[in-house]
């Protein structure tokens, strides 16, 4: 019995690792991410790398000087752990008082033969009209944004110079605030928004792969239904263990999938040493990483269990399709369910669809990664995976008997009374 | 030692009574052949046999023993419903088939590699079942079910779709079998193969046995009451005649069964009357007329 449910688990699962799609989707998958996620700033950070020869011309020199001052300041923590690039461009200042057309137009010529990188145009007249000017040959570089900050600083320290402060006044004036967000617990997410962004994240990896290798599974019963394989393995594995030894097989391939995505993430984001693997140190808690792979790998044998029985009652993937949604709606109402929940996790809405079997595994486990103040009780989790797993069992039995007939009748897609009819069959 | 024994097997599937009390056995080394039109219960009483389904009375017995899922390692069994997995290669498929029959990989391996190379596909081992042409999945499929050298096998409509070099090939690996003791059991309703390779056989129509019994016992029991005639003009003759019980036109000859107690000399004398005879040929009936003969009775 184990032996050939282990034998057809395995040739599933390397059947599917084998193919093309798998490799295709493995890697592809996460690269899009990288690439939609990671790469503007990795590029941001290249370009900005070295360093650039600018001009300030400014009416006089303190203006000029000052505007040099910041642009020359090693930057903050703040803005380091943000991530921000052009932090990390080295500039090369001249100042220039000479803030006539033609100086204006000679510097022009200047960037053109490439002899300067850019000129900062900041002359009182500019400043009066709140509006500097900044003259580069790469007009979209996104860094350069960050001069726009630059010269404000300045200009706002040159005021309160002005009004007669010291440094060290100006220095704590303009001092940026932080912020923390702190639970009633006093411990809680360093980030909410980080926090939610994971939880949302880690519920949709789940949602996604609980529907796409349910419908997997679908697709291998009614593959080896359509290519008459059936009575072959028939002759010495039961319908139970071909049943068991699907979901087995596919879902290791869907559990392959998501621990490469999680890794190769968690790789290419620690290496890069990008803020935000740091900052979900303390978002993914050890609760967290418990009920993941607990509500996941139910909500998967959960759906996967019907997906097969549909799989073995049709004969087509067309015929399916009616069926298919059926078995999807709750899915679906689950993430429906999950957008109320996600603003507030303590409707009696959140707590009866927690319990619910056909959406607890969604919506118990969003609840759970979302309860910062531990009130949800012991016992409702307890309920809600005991619940899972008496149903889990019951639709073995059940579907179970609907495989055994279904996978040997061809041609006409049974009804209703008809698969009644199977399921009381001994 | 009966290699299998059914004892008044009985399926229903709702109101339809697939097979009904049916019992018939195999002597170990036997070939058998199980035969009906479409739709008798062949195929229903071998997913007994197999513990596919289970009957809902009745016993059968497998190597001596009440049936036992072990027993199954030592069956071959090549399905009407012919499948493999498009996308796997020969080997793997082979070498998975193998072990799910409780064979280890290194074994299963080396069994596939001889069986093709028998067959002489062992060029297209690495090859997926899809790129395969219709005759070499055939092999395939008879390797899938010979692969793990069991004792019974039971052949499912085994020469249907085969082109005649397949079927010339198979049948000379059911000889090989038979040689070795192996038992077979044939279901077909191609009367032919089973006149050339069954020494007994069972005839079902409707889920009941109609006719069951050694090969030649059975064609015996019939006698040489059978004439072949091969003529040329009018045939008229052959109706309403008292002389004829009934008879069946091929196109190039006529099989006549005379009537009880007819004399076939008289026959012959009223055919050359009417037409030019250039053979007529007392004979056993052959197996599909008796089949027809028995399954037509049934049904009447």
């Amino acid at each position: 019995m184990m032996h050939n449910t282990f034998l057809i688990a395995r040739r599933e699962y390397l059947e599917r690792v084998r193919t093309r799609a798998f490799v295709i989707m493995t890697f592809l998958i996460p690269l899009l991410m990288f690439g939609l996620t990671v790469l503007p700033s990795l590029i941001a950070m290249r370009m900005s790398g070295g360093s650039k020869h600018l001009v300030v011309a400014a009416t006089d020199r303190q203006t000029a000087d000052l505007i040099r001052q910041q642009l020359q300041k090693p930057p903050e923590d703040s803005q380091k752990a943000q991530g921000r690039a052009s932090a990390s461009t080295k500039y090369d200042v001249d100042l220039d008082t000479d803030v006539t057309d033609s100086e204006r137009a000679a510097l022009n010529e200047k960037i053109k033969q490439k002899q300067l990188d850019g000129v900062i145009w900041a002359t009182d007249e500019a400043l009066a009209a709140n509006k500097i000017t900044y003259i580069t040959r790469d007009v979209s570089n996104l860094n350069d944004f960050g001069i726009q900050q630059i010269v404000s600083r300045a200009i706002h320290r040159r005021a309160l110079l002005r009004k007669g402060l010291s440094d060290a006044e100006i220095e704590s004036a303009l001092k940026p605030m932080d912020m923390e967000i702190v639970s009633p617990m006093g411990t809680g997410a360093k980030n909410p928004l980080v926090a939610f962004f994971t939880v949302f994240g880690m519920v949709m990896v789940m949602y996604m792969t609980v529907l796409l290798y349910g419908i997997n599974v679908m697709r291998a019963v009614l593959d080896e239904k359509t290519s008459r394989i059936m009575e072959v393995m028939l002759s010495t594995a039961t319908a139970k263990e071909m049943m068991i030894g699907k979901i087995l097989g596919v879902g290791a391939v869907g559990l392959t999938q998501v621990a490469i995505w999680t890794s190769t993430t968690g790789i290419l984001s620690g290496g890069l040493g990008l803020a935000a693997s740091g900052m979900l140190k303390g978002v993914i808690s050890f609760k967290l990483a418990l009920f993941f792979p607990v509500f996941f790998l139910l909500g998967f044998v959960l759906y996967s269990t019907m997906y097969a029985a549909i799989g073995a009652m049709v004969n087509s993937e067309q015929e399916a399709q009616q069926l298919q949604f059926l078995v999807a709606m709750p899915l679906i109402a689950s993430v429906i369910i999950l957008v109320q929940i996600l603003q507030n996790p303590t409707t009696p809405l959140a707590t009866w669809a927690s319990i619910f079997p056909l959406t607890a595994p969604l919506v118990m486990f969003t609840r759970i990664a979302l309860d910062q103040t531990q009130s949800i009780p012991a016992w409702q989790i307890a309920l809600s995976i005991g619940l899972l797993l008496v149903t889990i069992y019951g639709l073995m039995v059940l579907c179970g008997r609907i495989y055994r007939i279904g996978i040997l009748m061809y041609g006409k897609k049974p009804t209703l009374p008809e698969i009644m009819k199977w399921i009381r069959y001994a | 030692m009966q290699t299998i024994e059914l004892n008044k097997v009985r399926k229903m599937y709702d109101q339809f009574v697939a097979v009904n009390e049916l019992s018939f056995s195999i002597e170990q080394g036997g070939v058998f052949g199980l035969l009906g039109p479409n739709g008798a219960g062949k195929t229903s009483t071998i997913r007994m046999m197999i513990g596919i389904t289970a009957p809902d009375s009745g016993q059968i017995n497998m190597f001596g023993k009440p049936f036992e899922r072990k027993s199954l390692q030592k069956v071959g069994y090549l399905p009407e419903e012919r499948g493999l997995y498009k996308k796997m290669k020969i080997m793997d498929q082979l070498v998975f088939l193998g072990e799910l029959h409780g064979m280890d990989a290194a074994a299963a391996r080396q069994a596939a590699l001889s069986w093709c190379k028998r067959l002489e596909i062992d060029a297209w081992l690495q090859k997926k079942v899809e790129e395969l042409s219709k005759g070499m999945q055939q092999k395939i499929q008879f390797i899938a079910a010979l692969l793990h050298d069991p004792d019974f096998i039971i052949m499912d409509e085994p020469f249907f779709g085969l082109d005649p070099v397949n079927a010339a090939l198979l049948k000379d690996v059911m000889l090989d079998l038979k040689k070795q003791g192996k038992t077979i059991l044939f279901s077909t309703h191609r009367m032919d193969q089973v006149e050339k390779l069954c020494d007994s056989l069972c005839v079902i129509n409707k889920g009941n046995a109609v006719l069951q019994g050694d090969l030649k016992e059975v064609k015996s029991r019939y006698g040489k009451n059978n004439v072949q005639i091969q003529y040329e003009g009018d045939g008229a003759f052959l109706d309403n005649n008292p002389l004829v019980a009934t008879y069946n036109n091929y196109g190039n000859y006529v099989e006549v069964r005379m009537a009880p107690g007819a004399d076939p000399q008289k026959l012959l004398h009223m055919v050359a009357e009417k037409s030019r005879v250039s053979r007529f040929e007392l004979m056993e009936p052959s197996l599909e007329e008796i089949f027809i003969e028995v399954v037509g009775k049934n049904d009447a």
